[in-house]
């Protein structure tokens, strides 16, 4: 009963949330400068073709009934028309998001593979002398540094300098997966500057928090080695704050890498709604927009079902005690 | 102190790379180097045709009215379009105007054209062309809302004559026409299929050109493969084309770098200096006749520039071969609105403005009651008009004029342009196609011929009949004079001053590409003679 409960709260908070960034983005399309028909008709178009575009479009309609429609489609399925392309937003979105999750999974697992063992590194080791101090340097510079300088600085490097990889070209994965792997990985790796270092402080922090535990304390008593007490006692209790971050990156860089995926030309979700965006294509922007609320609602979801399993005391069944 | 790690870590990576980069071959970038009288570089027929070849290119078609090359606008379109459309006349390498689709054609009378088609041509599904495609896609176009359609001239009738003759008839004289016949807008189209709805031109590319598309994805890639049934039978040269789109810049020189791209179209002036060194890269600069220009607005109800006398003085303190200097890397040139370069244009140095010194200038704004005038001038954030606005902004201090410049993305700069009558901007600055006859663009001179002008332009009579004049002169000394009037008086209207033309920057891999590129170009057309393209290498 409490499961259902607990079910059935998230999912109207997540209909009242999604419905919350329907109207925002709505409105915000609508209230860009710069209207549909200048930019999708260009200058020299005449007011009877872009009253043709705009009935073509409904957007001759009045604000509510247009967002009415929108809405009821969208909740259909269907994701409208690019006034662009004319394609089905929906099918354009379904094939550019293996792109940019293919992109998320490898920069994910550069921030599990290298923040966390980081963060453990820096936080045991916190003592004078110890390498904290680099560790702290290290990913205060990863947090610093503005994707879009870092990225500009990996695509002028590589672009001299191959080393097998590859910039500003992609190659399905379908097509061949080696060549694919070599477009990625810059661009990934650029992503998870910033996700390392997030988690290896997230990671620090938290582990720092457990260091001082009397459990650990007895543990060091009972003669148990290092490693052993990271394992057994350390990471497990510290691992909440680090799975609801990289829950939580997953959640953004699914969203679309707006930046990393528009300097390395890939033509995944972000570059689609930068596009958009530049060109004032409504429905694209619109469920680019929702699609990534979406996304980020679904993955908090999980996350808490997952802080659940990983610790009992914070799950969704957890019992509430004053 | 991490600020500075980081300045000096980043530096010594650049210095690095940039040392190690002016090791092996390498090739200066040549902006203007002519091969052969007319072209930058001429693909070798020795090497075998065939393969693959890839070019990356800045920005794909991109307008609601789809595929249909009569109501393509914009450059980037026709350039994607021509390479499965074509046109009963097209622009050779000296503005001159040569067979394509029409193999010969007669001028009887001054308002008669008379042109005998190519024969063997067929479109891409395998019918062949007949004077009914010919005549009923001149009728459409004319019947359409294109803004070619008044690039055509006042044409009269199109008729056939037999099954390979059409004749254009006139109401008056109009010199341009050769010319407009020669853009995409006008390509012969499948009027059979067109007509039984049996295909869409908006949706669906049927043309006579050298390559039938095999898939795009807007905005991501075009991959055209070699048009089977081309009445040329060498071309094109090439088997296929993968073209992709890559907006950032530095992701086309990239591409181009590591052997992605065999060819790339490049945006900004400084991308010549950070490929020089490059092994294998050659880059080129293609003169056009697209050209910047200044609007200044004065239907605003509190317009700071409806007294000609403070457009004068803006227009005489401009220093248009700084602009091209500064802005555009030495690589534009100073125009009128005739646009410099093409046969007949104006001198921009024989223009009123040009004689006048920025005291003079000074001396109108005083008259006129504009000492401290300050104005701000809307630009879109696409390079060199960044470049272009500062040198603008410096140029009318030097007049005591303070300009601020309202930086934009191009939609938001549209909007504020032309979205609204009249326009709420101050001044803008944008550019132009400046086409094959210098008499085709003077015709945006004209608001009530060119009405997204209309929000923020007067119409001017003596302009107007002067520009309708030219139109009808014949080529030679006459027409030549009509121009320079036309010219002279919009100096003097300013209320859109010309000011630089706009290079075109082409970047190639020596070891992977031999093509053919003119030295100039009247359409934007970078990709004009790809077919002739030769392979060495593709990945």
């Amino acid at each position: 009963m409490r499961l259902l409960m607990w079910w059935s709260g998230r999912a109207l908070s997540s209909a009242a949330t999604l419905l919350g960034v329907s109207v925002l983005i709505f409105a915000a399309v609508r209230m860009m400068p710069g209207g549909f028909a200048e930019t999708v008709l260009g200058p020299f178009a005449t007011a009877e073709q872009e009253a043709e575009l705009a009935a073509r479009y409904g957007l001759d309609q009045p604000v509510l009934l247009q967002y009415g429609h929108w809405l009821a489609a969208v909740g259909g399925g269907d994701f409208g028309v690019s006034m662009i392309s004319r394609q089905p937003v929906g099918a354009e979105l379904l094939a550019r998001l293996p792109i940019t999750a293919e992109l998320t999974v490898l920069a994910v697992a550069a921030s599990a593979l290298f923040g966390v063992p980081l963060g453990v590194l820096t936080a045991v080791r916190a003592r004078p002398g110890g390498g904290g101090a680099a560790g702290r340097l290290l990913s205060g510079l990863g947090v610093s540094v503005p994707e879009f300088v870092l990225g500009s600085l990996v695509v002028f490097v590589f672009s001299r300098h191959a080393l097998g990889l590859e910039v500003g070209s992609w190659v399905p994965l379908t097509q061949d997966p080696a060549a694919n792997l070599a477009t990625m990985v810059l661009p990934a790796a650029v992503l998870s500057v910033f996700a390392i270092s997030v988690t290896a402080r997230t990671t620090r922090d938290a582990v720092m928090g457990v260091l001082v535990e009397p459990y650990v304390t007895a543990a060091v008593g009972r003669g148990e080695s290092p490693w052993f007490i990271v394992r057994h006692h350390i990471l497990r209790n510290a691992a909440t704050p680090v799975v609801t971050l990289l829950g939580t990156i997953t959640a953004y860089l699914l969203g679309g890498a707006l930046i990393v995926e528009h300097v390395f030309n890939l033509p995944g979700v972000g570059s689609y709604i930068v596009q958009a965006v530049g060109r004032r294509d409504y429905a694209v922007v619109q469920a680019g927009v929702l699609l990534a609320a979406a996304v980020f609602i679904v993955m908090n979801v999980l996350i808490d079902l997952l802080v659940g399993v990983l610790d009992p005391r914070l799950g969704v069944l957890a019992g509430r005690r004053s | 102190m991490r600020p500075i790690r980081l300045a000096c870590g980043v530096t010594a990576v650049m210095l690095a790379t940039a040392c190690a980069a002016s090791t092996g071959t390498t090739t200066a970038p040549t902006p203007d180097a002519q091969e052969s009288p007319g072209y930058l570089t001429v693909a070798d027929e020795k090497l075998p045709a065939g393969g693959t070849l890839n070019l990356a290119v800045h920005i794909d078609s991109g307008a609601a009215t789809g595929y249909d090359p009569q109501l393509a606008d914009v450059a980037t379109t026709w350039q994607l379009l021509s390479l499965s459309y074509e046109t009963l006349v097209t622009i050779g390498p000296d503005f001159s105007v040569q067979p394509l689709l029409a193999e010969k054609w007669e001028t009887p009378t001054p308002t008669e054209y008379v042109f005998h088609l190519r024969q063997g041509v067929t479109f891409s599904n395998g019918r062949a062309m007949t004077a009914d495609d010919v005549v009923g896609s001149l009728k459409r176009l004319l019947a359409s809302k294109s803004v070619w359609r008044g690039q055509l001239g006042p044409v009269k009738s199109v008729t056939k004559d037999g099954d390979s003759t059409v004749k254009v008839t006139l109401s008056e004289p109009y010199t341009p026409f050769l010319a407009a016949l020669a853009n995409v807008p006008a390509a012969v189209l499948p009027m059979k299929e067109i007509d039984d709805k049996s295909v869409d031109p908006a949706t669906t590319l049927l043309g006579t050109g050298p390559y039938v598309v095999e898939n795009h994805r807007q905005d991501v890639s075009w991959t055209f493969k070699k048009n089977a049934e081309y009445w040329a039978k060498e071309k094109p040269a090439a088997d296929t084309l993968n073209i992709t789109i890559a907006p950032e810049e530095a992701a086309r020189i990239a591409a181009l770098q590591n052997g992605g791209a065999a060819m790339a179209t490049l945006g900004n002036v400084d991308s010549s200096t950070m490929l020089a060194g490059a092994k294998d890269v050659k880059v080129v600069t293609q003169a056009t006749t697209d050209f910047y220009y200044l609007m200044l607005n004065t239907q605003a109800p509190n317009s700071k520039v409806a007294d000609p006398k403070v457009r004068q003085a803006i227009n005489i303190a401009l220093d248009a071969q700084q602009i091209a200097d500064v802005a555009l890397g030495g690589k534009g040139k100073p125009t009128a609105i005739t646009p410099a370069g093409l046969p007949g244009a104006c001198d921009p140095a024989a223009l009123p403005s040009a004689a006048k010194s920025v005291d003079e200038a000074k001396k109108l704004l005083a008259e006129a009651g504009a000492q401290n005038l300050s104005f701000t001038l809307s630009i879109f954030n696409t390079e060199p008009a960044p470049a272009v606005a500062q040198v603008i902004q410096q140029n009318l201090q030097q007049a005591g004029v303070t300009v601020k410049i309202e930086q934009m993305d191009e939609a938001s700069w549209a909007g504020k342009v032309y979205g609204k009558a009249p326009a709420e901007f101050d001044a803008a600055l944008s550019w132009f196609a400046g086409y094959a006859d210098p008499g085709m663009v003077t015709k945006w001179w004209n608001p009530e011929t060119a009405g997204f002008n209309v929000g923020f332009m007067k119409p001017d009579k003596e302009l107007n009949t002067l520009i309708d004049a030219a139109g009808e002169q014949p080529a030679g000394a006459e027409r030549d004079e009509a121009l320079a009037a036309v010219c002279a008086k919009a100096d003097a209207d300013a209320q859109m001053i010309p000011l630089v033309t706009r290079p075109a920057t082409v970047a190639y891999r020596t070891d992977a590409l031999s093509p053919s590129l003119y030295a100039t170009e009247g359409y934007g057309n970078v990709l004009r003679l790809v077919a002739d393209a030769r392979v060495k290498k593709s990945r």
